[in-house]
Order: structure tokens, then C-alpha cells, then sequence
């Protein structure tokens, strides 16, 4: 397959979640669409190398997670006040509040969660939410299930704690 | 909005918020690649041309100085224009994507990224030559700082200059200490991870 015929799979198939993705690393509605942009770019770039090392999907997230890193790492303000899962974990339950009442004051409630964390946690939060199992995620990441499992462990908690029962509908 | 999910179903909250069918064609992602390249150009031949002008300005001061140490000092500087300008040209040919930029996992492209910043100090010190910079200004000043020993009103003109470098000295090596630590604990918490992957 050809690197055009690649992309427009890929933008076909993912587009939505690249959306999403971009959502969960940049608040700014104008630096978003920046950021789409520049992970679609890099993406069509990157199929000029693709040889099925590996899954579309995973190619796809890799190219989109690692680009999106790499804005919130030039941000050197907002890369210094992000905290790791276990952070968030240990915290007391202050974050928690009531249940949110509406969809839209849930969704903001999980952005502003997920804007919060390292990059790394953030990837797996993201993975998670769009419905990926630990190998999934362990071949995104590079880390090991083991290491995903207890991340998304973790995750869970703290969604149960933020949204109530719904955070425990993993597979 | 009417609410269709549970909200205490964050997968759900997430997959089905609104979202915008954002696409590309291959026409307008190749014009984008090219205008990338076509500044990364710009930019480095713009530096060649600042490093020339630099070169024959030195050259020149070089050409009228009398004593030794500036006329080194100067000898020195107008090396340094070119030294840029050879670094940029270097460069100019580097506007592409590296094949492993983008496609390592994640957890590699995050190490790498910190890495990156961590060096960024080094690395922006040897590509700019400010060795070449700072000892040729050395040269010229430090002559001249000598001479002015025997009349301190002379000496008085130097004074905003190190002050000035004081200050920068005393803002920015703490400054640049603080982050490199920072950066060096996160990439060794990533080291954990990946010391799990190998065990």
C-alpha cells in the first residue's frame, strides 16, 4: 500500500480517536487543532517506514502519543506541575467532589484529569479509555503488561473515585 | 444536551464526546511538508548569511588591530562566524523527519525527548561554538579592562556590562541546575519501568 493510501486508511479508521487523543494533551481549542495537524503530518510521514513491524493501530498511536508528547514537553510550565497516577492515587479524596451532574461536566471533569498527569500515564489513560487491553497498551508504551496492568489498576481506582462505579467497567 | 450515557461511565463519556471529522489530503499534506522544509531552509540559510557578516566584520577589525591579544581575540571571533555559518549549513540538509522520530514506542520516544532537553544546554553550547565566542570576546575585553586599571573612570564603562553578567550568572545556572535534575529524576523513574520490562 502506498504512504497516501496508508494515511487515508488511518485517518479514516482513527480519526475520531486522534481527535480524542489531541483533546487529552491540549486544552486550547486553536493549539488543538495545531496539534491535530502536526500528528496527521507526522503520520502521513511516518507511513513512508511503515513495514507491518506492526498493527495499523498501533503504528497510528505510537506516531499520535508521541508527537502529542513532545508539545506538552516543549511547554517546560505545564511539563513542570504534571503528577504520575500514583500521585493522583495517594492524594486524598479533596479532588473527588460530588458525581458529576451532566455528561459535559463529566467529560470536562475527565480532561482536566488526564491533562494532569505525565505523559506516560497519560498515554495509558487515554489507551484505556478508548477500549485497549494491556497488550495493547504494553505495545504503544514499550512497557510490560505487568507494568500496564498496575497502571490500569491504579486508573481505575482513581476513576471510581472521580465518576463512581463506572470506573470499574474494564475488560 | 440530553444526557444518552451514564455519567459515572467515564469510557463511555470519553468515546462519545463530540468530535471533528479531521482529515488531510495528500495535496495539501505534501504542500505542508514542503512549506516545513522550505523554512527549516530559510532559517538555516539566514544563519549562513548572519554567520558570514559576523566573518567579515571580525575580519576586518582583525586587519585594523594593533596589539596581539585583541587581534587573536578578533582572529578568534571571525573563525566563530564561520563556525556558525558552517553548522547551519550543515543543518540545511536536515529538514526531513528521522525515520526513528516518531516511530519508537512511547516510552522510548519520551526518554529520548528528556534526554534531549537535559542536553539541550551542552548541545546548544557546542553548535553555537560559544567557545569560539566566549574566548574571543575574552581576548578583546580583558586587554582592555587591564588598560583601564590606571584611569577608573574608564573602568566605570565596564561596570553595566558585569552586572549584567552577574546577574545572568546568578539567574541562569541555578535556574538550569534546578531543570536538569528535575529532567534527570523523571528519565531514572522511566528507567524503573523499563528495568521491569527487561526482568
Amino acid at each position: 500500500m502506498s504512504q497516501d493510501s496508508l494515511y487515508e486508511q488511518a485517518a479514516d479508521t482513527y480519526g475520531s480517536s486522534l481527535d480524542r487523543l489531541a483533546r487529552a494533551y491540549e486544552f486550547d481549542p486553536e493549539a488543538r487543532r495545531d496539534l491535530l495537524q502536526e500528528i496527521h503530518l507526522n503520520l502521513w510521514r511516518s507511513f513512508a517506514y511503515f513495514d507491518l513491524r506492526c498493527s495499523l493501530r498501533t503504528w497510528v498511536y505510537r506516531v499520535a502519543h508521541n508527537v502529542a508528547t513532545g508539545h506538552v514537553i516543549r511547554q517546560r510550565r505545564i511539563r513542570d506541575r504534571l503528577v504520575s497516577i500514583e500521585n493522583i492515587e495517594s492524594m486524598s479524596g479533596s479532588d473527588q467532589g460530588e458525581l458529576a451532574a451532566s455528561q459535559t461536566e463529566a467529560l470536562e471533569r475527565l480532561s482536566m484529569l488526564i491533562q494532569r498527569l505525565k505523559p506516560l500515564d497519560r498515554q495509558i489513560i487515554v489507551s484505556y479509555l478508548e477500549e485497549m487491553d494491556a497488550k495493547s497498551i504494553s505495545e504503544i508504551t514499550g512497557l510490560s503488561p505487568a507494568n500496564v496492568g498496575m497502571k490500569v489498576h491504579r486508573i481505575k481506582n482513581i476513576l471510581r473515585r472521580w465518576f463512581g462505579e463506572g470506573g470499574l467497567h474494564a475488560k | 444536551m440530553p444526557s444518552e450515557f451514564p455519567v459515572n461511565d467515564p469510557r463511555n463519556i470519553w468515546q462519545n464526546q463530540h468530535t471533528e471529522a479531521f482529515k488531510m489530503s495528500a495535496d495539501e499534506l505534501r504542500r505542508k511538508a514542503q512549506q516545513r522544509e522550505r523554512k527549516s531552509r530559510f532559517e538555516a540559510a539566514y544563519t549562513i548569511i548572519a554567520g558570514l557578516i559576523l566573518f567579515v566584520f571580525f575580519t576586518r577589525t582583525f586587519s585594523r588591530a594593533h596589539e596581539l591579544a585583541p587581534r587573536i581575540g578578533f582572529g578568534v571571533l571571525s573563525f566563530w562566524g564561520i563556525y556558525v555559518a558552517y553548522q547551519a549549513c550543515k543543518r540545511i540538509w536536515h529538514g526531513r523527519l528521522a525515520p526513528d522520530a516518531t516511530l519508537n514506542t512511547t516510552l522510548q520516544s519520551y526518554r529520548s525527548e528528556l534526554e534531549k532537553r537535559r542536553d539541550y544546554a551542552q548541545y546548544i553550547w557546542r553548535e553555537a561554538g560559544l567557545t569560539f565566542c566566549f574566548l574571543g570576546m575574552a581576548l578583546v575585553i580583558v586587554p582592555a579592562l587591564i588598560k583601564s586599571l590606571d584611569a577608573p573612570r574608564l573602568m566605570v564603562n565596564f561596570v553595566p556590562f558585569f552586572v549584567l553578567l552577574a546577574i545572568w550568572c546568578a539567574v541562569f545556572f541555578p535556574m538550569r541546575k534546578r531543570n536538569r535534575r528535575k529532567l534527570q529524576q523523571e528519565i531514572e523513574e522511566l528507567g524503573v519501568f523499563e528495568g521491569g520490562n527487561r526482568s
